[in-house]
């Protein structure tokens, strides 16, 4: 199982990198500092916006235009998704629904929340 | 459920759908899995799903095709999504 | 240390403004930029998607996200930062 040690090793990466980026000066700043300062700038990295769209109704769409709504129940490094209560729609038709679903990280091209 | 992956192995030995590209889908029972999402199914309905175009009416006829295979091995790269069947509606 | 500005850097200096993305492929995407990472995935506000009709490939279909996206860096072509895409009569006169 690479997923566990391996996500999160990259979502760390991923923390760390935006936080890094937009406080280049700033070494002396621990982590959790920099990604608070990151949060009052109104920055808004991909850990932080999956942070907050876990356990939410979120819409992923894939390269193919077809799109799932459900809730989002987990995601790893790969974009890799599991979703609950999901419903497919192919050309805005709602074509079929699932109970539990994975879909593969590479299929997808964006993933939306309705609101914040 | 701590990453997507889980919702794989919580279907081990389940009947799965697996909707692949080239729309392509498939139903059977997930005997194993790895990273990239290879698998091995088996008692397999493989359906393959197409559009043709009626020459003469411009119609879209939609054509699908089943066959059975007892055992096969699934590339990961193929697949869009998975989803236990019997958790489907 | 040179002078030179890292690609990277100059995407960081878009955050809070426009963007217009051109994905591998045809699709087209544009928004306020909020965030990215080093795979180039991107957080987006007021998102605009610009896909061509599965019908017919030539119309391009417009279609308001209202929602903030993350964008999948892995299909990310280009990236146009400043510009509110293919709208924008500043982005087709340059």
């Amino acid at each position: 199982m690479r997923s566990l040690y391996h996500s999160s090793r990259k979502q760390e990466k991923l923390t760390e990198s935006i936080t890094m980026s937009s406080e280049p000066k700033d070494s002396t700043k621990t982590p959790a500092e920099q990604s608070a300062a990151a949060v009052i700038e109104n920055k808004r990295s991909p850990a932080d916006f999956l942070k907050a769209v876990l356990g939410r109704p979120v819409n992923v769409r894939l390269n193919t235009g077809t799109d799932y709504r459900g809730v989002l129940a987990c995601l790893d490094g790969y974009m890799n998704i599991a979703m609950e209560q999901t419903e497919e729609y192919v050309d805005g038709q709602l074509k079929s629904k699932y109970g539990d679903c994975f879909i593969r990280g590479n299929n997808v091209l964006y993933i939306s929340s309705p609101t914040r | 459920m701590e990453e997507p992956l889980d919702l794989i192995k919580l279907s081990l030995s389940e009947r799965v759908y697996i909707k692949c590209r080239n729309s392509r889908e498939l139903r059977g029972t997930l005997h194993a899995y790895d990273q990239h999402l290879n698998m091995v199914l088996s008692q397999v309905e493989e359906t393959i799903t197409s559009v043709e175009e009626d020459e003469e009416t411009g119609e879209e006829i939609v054509s699908k095709r089943t066959r059975n295979v007892g055992m096969l091995f699934v590339r990961g790269d193929i697949v869009v999504l998975v989803s236990p069947p019997l958790r489907t509606s | 240390m040179s002078n030179r500005i890292l690609p990277l850097e100059l995407i960081d200096k878009a955050i809070g403004s426009p963007i217009w993305i051109l994905m591998r492929g045809q699709t087209e995407i544009t928004g306020i930029l909020r965030g990215f990472d080093d795979y180039v995935n991107l957080v987006l506000d007021d998102a605009v998607e610009f896909s061509p009709d599965p019908r017919d490939k030539s119309v391009i279909l417009k279609k308001e996200l209202k929602a903030e996206i993350l964008l999948n860096g892995n299909h990310v072509a280009v990236l146009v930062p400043g510009s509110k895409g293919p709208d924008d009569s500043l982005a087709s006169k340059a």
